[in-house]
């Protein structure tokens, strides 16, 4: 691959990247980390066997970079912010839109974007969505990205995060809760 | 039985995922045939999740610039 061509990967991916580093070693390190992370890639990208998609490819790059990090830094946990009361008092994030029986009392708006191009094409709105993803719990983040990203299994995220399968499912459910309700007010009103 | 709209948001992600039990499955499937409101919501979603790997953006010049020029100065530094 050329330099050109390679220009064109980090082009795509260099931000979604920097997402992923980015709750694991906070963003002041996640740029360094997803350099160090290309310098490896680009050493290795003739290896690369195309059987993964290749942004998966660079994630766990990123991911190994991310923990080699960490133990340069003689952290022990993975996230410093990752604690159960931080969820915990989160509450039910869309409570207020059912009534008590369950029903939806504000149901949810028509968006007529149905498609992944369609939703990012207002640039307000994808302005919205990155602001939100920068704004979420770095657990939250985390879990996302390479869930919903990287499209890593649940076994391979408990794995990296040293997390139980439960609370992965749960952070997932509220980080896609809030991106919903935000694409959804913002449908509503034209605002964040 | 999932019997609520509630129900249908908090099993979503595992419908979507196809680990949502048969039974569950079936008490949803159910309640979607009915529900104008939740077929709507799984829709979107659906949408939603497709555009998550987007979301981000493309690099600035600034910033693949940045990178090319990394390499270009640590070329054996990582093995």
């Amino acid at each position: 691959m050329n330099n050109d061509e390679f220009a064109r990967l980090v082009r795509e991916h260099h931000r979604a990247l920097i997402g992923i580093a980015t709750p694991i070693v906070g963003p002041s390190e996640a740029e360094e980390v997803v350099q160090n992370a290309w310098l490896k890639a680009h050493r290795s990208i003739g290896q690369f066997e195309g059987r993964a998609q290749i942004r998966t490819w660079l994630g766990r790059i990123v991911i190994n970079e991310a923990r080699m990090q960490r133990r340069k830094r003689r952290r022990e946990s993975l996230f410093s912010d990752w604690l159960p009361a931080e969820d915990e008092t989160e509450g039910d994030i869309m409570a207020e839109r059912f009534s008590p029986n369950g029903h939806w009392n504000t149901p949810p708006m028509q968006w007529n974007l149905d498609t992944p191009e369609a939703l990012l094409l207002r640039e307000e709105r994808a302005e919205c969505l990155q602001k939100l993803l920068d704004t979420l719990p770095a657990s939250q983040r985390a879990v996302l990205e390479l869930r919903d990203t990287l499209e890593l299994s649940f076994e391979e995220i408990c794995n990296e995060l040293s997390i139980s399968a439960s609370n992965a499912k749960v952070l997932l459910h509220r980080a896609r809760l809030k991106l919903f309700r935000l694409v959804d007010h913002y449908e509503e009103t034209g605002e964040c | 039985m999932l019997n609520s709209c509630r129900k249908v948001v908090e099993s979503a992600d595992q419908l979507l995922d196809g680990t949502l039990p048969w039974r569950q499955r079936l008490s949803l499937r159910l309640h979607l045939l009915l529900c104008n409101a939740c077929r709507r919501y799984l829709r979107q979603l659906r949408a939603l999740l497709r555009a998550i790997p987007f979301m981000h953006g493309e690099a600035s010049d600034e910033e693949v610039q940045r990178v090319m020029a990394h390499i270009q100065t640590h070329p054996d530094q990582h093995s």
